[in-house]
């Protein structure tokens, strides 16, 4: 037997699940291995060192903090109840698309293009706003002067109303 | 009773269920959390822990399956990702309590001695062990568990938990050798 297999087999031995011949096998090679046998000697010593250590008993104040887990769980679970109506699941639905559009807006470098194609839109949009309102102060101003046109052409088509006023 | 039918109560939130459920588990997992830290205060928070951990996931429970096995499954989980996290091997041990080392069948004083040395000795060596190893050997030969419920709780195929705890054995046994060494 090599120490190799020696040691593969000691928990085995110690627990006596090998069989006779293993068993006889394991000794014989301890009888002629130091090394093999001071290892089989500290083995069996910390074997027997861990079986003596006895079990804690915990203590009074974590007792009554573990008898008190689901009272505690009882105090939060109310408060946070209202959130998890199925009524408010759109909601939150709707604020996650938003939030997740506006991190794509201002997070991400790709982003910024967005950002700069929404700023243009927005100055394209605001100068067909002026150019409109130009044009419709030049139309106010056409108005006016077509106006004052027709008003004059009136004027000019009766003279023998305006010679009778002066008589 | 029964533990499924425990465990159905504390489901339904019937007064004293899991009164009855921490009275049956509280020492087996102080103990086990105690054991692999090595620290009463670090094994007081991961108990509470652990408890906490079962009671949101007490729905989730297979009837089929064995509870003691799935609750050592969960502590055991819980122990060593919290050790990844924190590292507890950079932290000491506590120094093993004085009279629980001298509990125990003791034929006399000299005897006493040899063993209450061979403890502290042991008792320091287990954080030499990976957290993996440690928690074999804890199972096997602290909490006396069999390798046919080991294999359940680890997740292991049975030869490969015999092995981990022979291997643990041996390491723990090589750590005893060499602090009689460093001690003479």
């Amino acid at each position: 037997m090599t120490c190799e297999r020696f040691e593969e087999l000691l928990s085995a031995y110690l627990e006596g699940e090998l069989s006779a011949a293993e068993g006889r096998e394991m000794e014989a090679h301890a009888a002629t291995c130091s090394s093999c046998a001071e290892l089989l000697s500290f083995l069996r010593e910390t074997q027997g060192a861990l079986r003596g250590f006895p079990e804690v008993e915990p203590s009074q104040a974590l007792m009554a903090k573990l008898y008190a887990i689901p009272e505690k769980k009882r105090f939060f679970k109310p408060v946070f109840d209202f959130l998890l109506r199925p009524d408010l699941q759109p909601v939150f639905a709707t604020f996650s698309v938003l939030f997740i559009a506006l991190s794509f807006v201002f997070f991400l470098p790709q982003g910024r293009g967005i950002q700069k194609a929404i700023n243009r839109q927005i100055h394209l949009g605001y100068s067909q706003v002026e150019k409109l309102y130009a044009k419709a102060g030049s139309v106010t101003d056409e108005l006016g002067s077509f106006k004052n046109t027709v008003v004059d052409s009136f004027k000019a088509l009766s003279p023998s109303k305006g010679q009778e006023d002066k008589k | 009773m029964d533990l499924n039918t425990i465990v159905r109560e504390c489901l339904e939130g019937r007064q004293g269920a899991w009164e009855t459920l921490m009275n049956t588990y509280a020492k087996k997992v102080f103990n086990l959390a105690y054991q692999f830290s090595g620290s009463r205060q670090e094994a007081e928070d991961r108990t509470q822990e652990i408890f906490l951990k079962l009671y949101n996931s007490l729905a989730k429970f297979d009837f089929q399956k064995n509870f003691t096995a799935w609750l050592l499954t969960l502590a055991k989980n819980h122990l060593i990702d919290e050790y990844r996290k924190t590292k507890w091997e950079k932290t000491q041990r506590d120094d093993f309590d004085e009279r629980v080392l001298a509990q125990g069948s003791l034929s006399g004083p000299e005897e006493s001695l040899v063993q209450k040395e061979t403890r502290a000795l042991i008792w320091d060596g287990l954080n030499q062990l990976s957290p993996e190893m440690r928690m074999a050997v804890i199972l096997r030969d602290l909490q006396g568990r069999s390798y046919e419920e080991m294999a359940e709780i680890l997740g292991l195929p049975l030869g490969t938990v015999k092995s981990r705890v022979n291997r643990a054995r041996i390491a723990l046994a090589e750590v005893l050798k060499e602090k009689r060494g460093e001690l003479s």
